[in-house]
């Protein structure tokens, strides 16, 4: 279990460095690249899996999706996972003890306790960035339906 | 006086420079959300007063944003007309109280730095103090103006 400590760090990661990089990660699949926001039933399938399960499961369902056989129709999808999964794995192999300075102290536990923690830690940090990344994805959705909605509009 | 009484008083004298921000944007809510939609109020102050971070209130907003329409609804009386109610809290928020934040810890007000974990931890309670108190201010003015029926804009009662 985190200590207090531990979890007040994640919440100034969240506010401070996971946050904005959640949003300019949405925009610039949406806006930049013009890929299309994430659809609802995806939205709820990466929630539910962020919030309930270890770290090591979330990962295994990001590889999962990002290497789906996706029609062209859906190729989006699989941009987006691939760009989570990068995320993900440079924050677990290089950000959490570089920058963060969050890396479990082996010398104090066994392999099999920090390995447990190391995974908690990356279960928290992943379901922040997860939740930022959802709600921007909301608000994008909702101005791309709009946006098409007077498209349509201006058509008739 | 003592640290957290400083830091008390700052975000009061805030409170009474943002006062006229947080009326507009309740006339805005009055206006967007009536009476109707009260709770959507009561669960923002809800989440404000209980939540560890400043982006849970963000995220809060955002997918109320995306999820209904009134709160996309833009004020007519508003000098940007387009921008919808979420969108605007969200701005105000994001922005403006920041650069209040950044302001109030200051060397010649509080004297909070910006580089240790300690420093950080403590202007991160500080703007959500301040987020607080402004949508506490917000909520006020929207129960009023719902209070009289005064849902349009200018105030004036809504027409039939």
């Amino acid at each position: 279990m985190l200590s207090n400590a531990q979890l007040q760090k994640i919440y100034l990661l969240s506010d401070t460095v996971l946050y904005p990089e959640a949003v300019s990660f949405m925009r610039k699949l949406v806006q930049d690249q013009e890929c299309d926001p994430l659809p609802a039933s995806q939205v709820a399938g990466l929630l539910s899996i962020a919030e309930v399960t270890r770290y090591d499961e979330l990962h295994r369902f990001v590889l999962h999706q990002r290497d789906r056989n996706w029609p062209p129709s859906k190729r989006d999808i699989k941009t987006f996972y691939t760009a989570i999964e990068d995320v993900l794995s440079v924050m677990q192999r290089k950000r959490l003890k570089d920058e963060f300075h969050m890396m479990p102290d082996i010398q104090e536990r066994s392999v099999i306790e920090a390995r447990q923690e190391l995974d908690e830690l990356m279960a928290r940090l992943a379901r922040e960035f997860i939740q930022h990344l959802v709600a921007e994805n909301g608000v994008l959705a909702a101005l791309k339906a709009e946006e098409r909605m007077k498209q349509r509009m201006n058509r008739r | 006086m003592n640290p957290e009484m400083k830091i008390i008083r700052e975000v009061n004298i805030q409170a009474e420079n943002f006062y006229n921000a947080a009326v507009k944007l309740g006339d805005h809510a009055a206006y967007t959300l009536k009476a109707q939609h009260r709770s959507q109020m009561t669960n923002l102050e809800n989440i404000a007063e209980s939540a560890f971070k400043a982006t849970d209130i963000l995220d809060y907003i955002k997918k109320q944003t995306a999820r209904f329409t009134y709160w996309r609804q833009p004020f007519p009386e508003d000098k940007d007309a387009n921008t919808g109610f979420g969108e605007r809290l969200k701005d105000y928020l994001e922005n403006q109280l920041q650069t209040t934040l950044v302001n109030i810890c200051g060397p010649k007000r509080l004297d909070i730095g910006n580089t240790t974990d300690e420093d950080k931890q403590e202007r991160r309670r500080i703007y959500l103090l301040l987020i607080r108190q402004f949508i506490r201010q917000m909520v006020v003015e929207y129960e009023y103006q719902v209070s009289l029926g005064n849902a349009s804009p200018g105030g004036k009662k809504r027409e039939a």
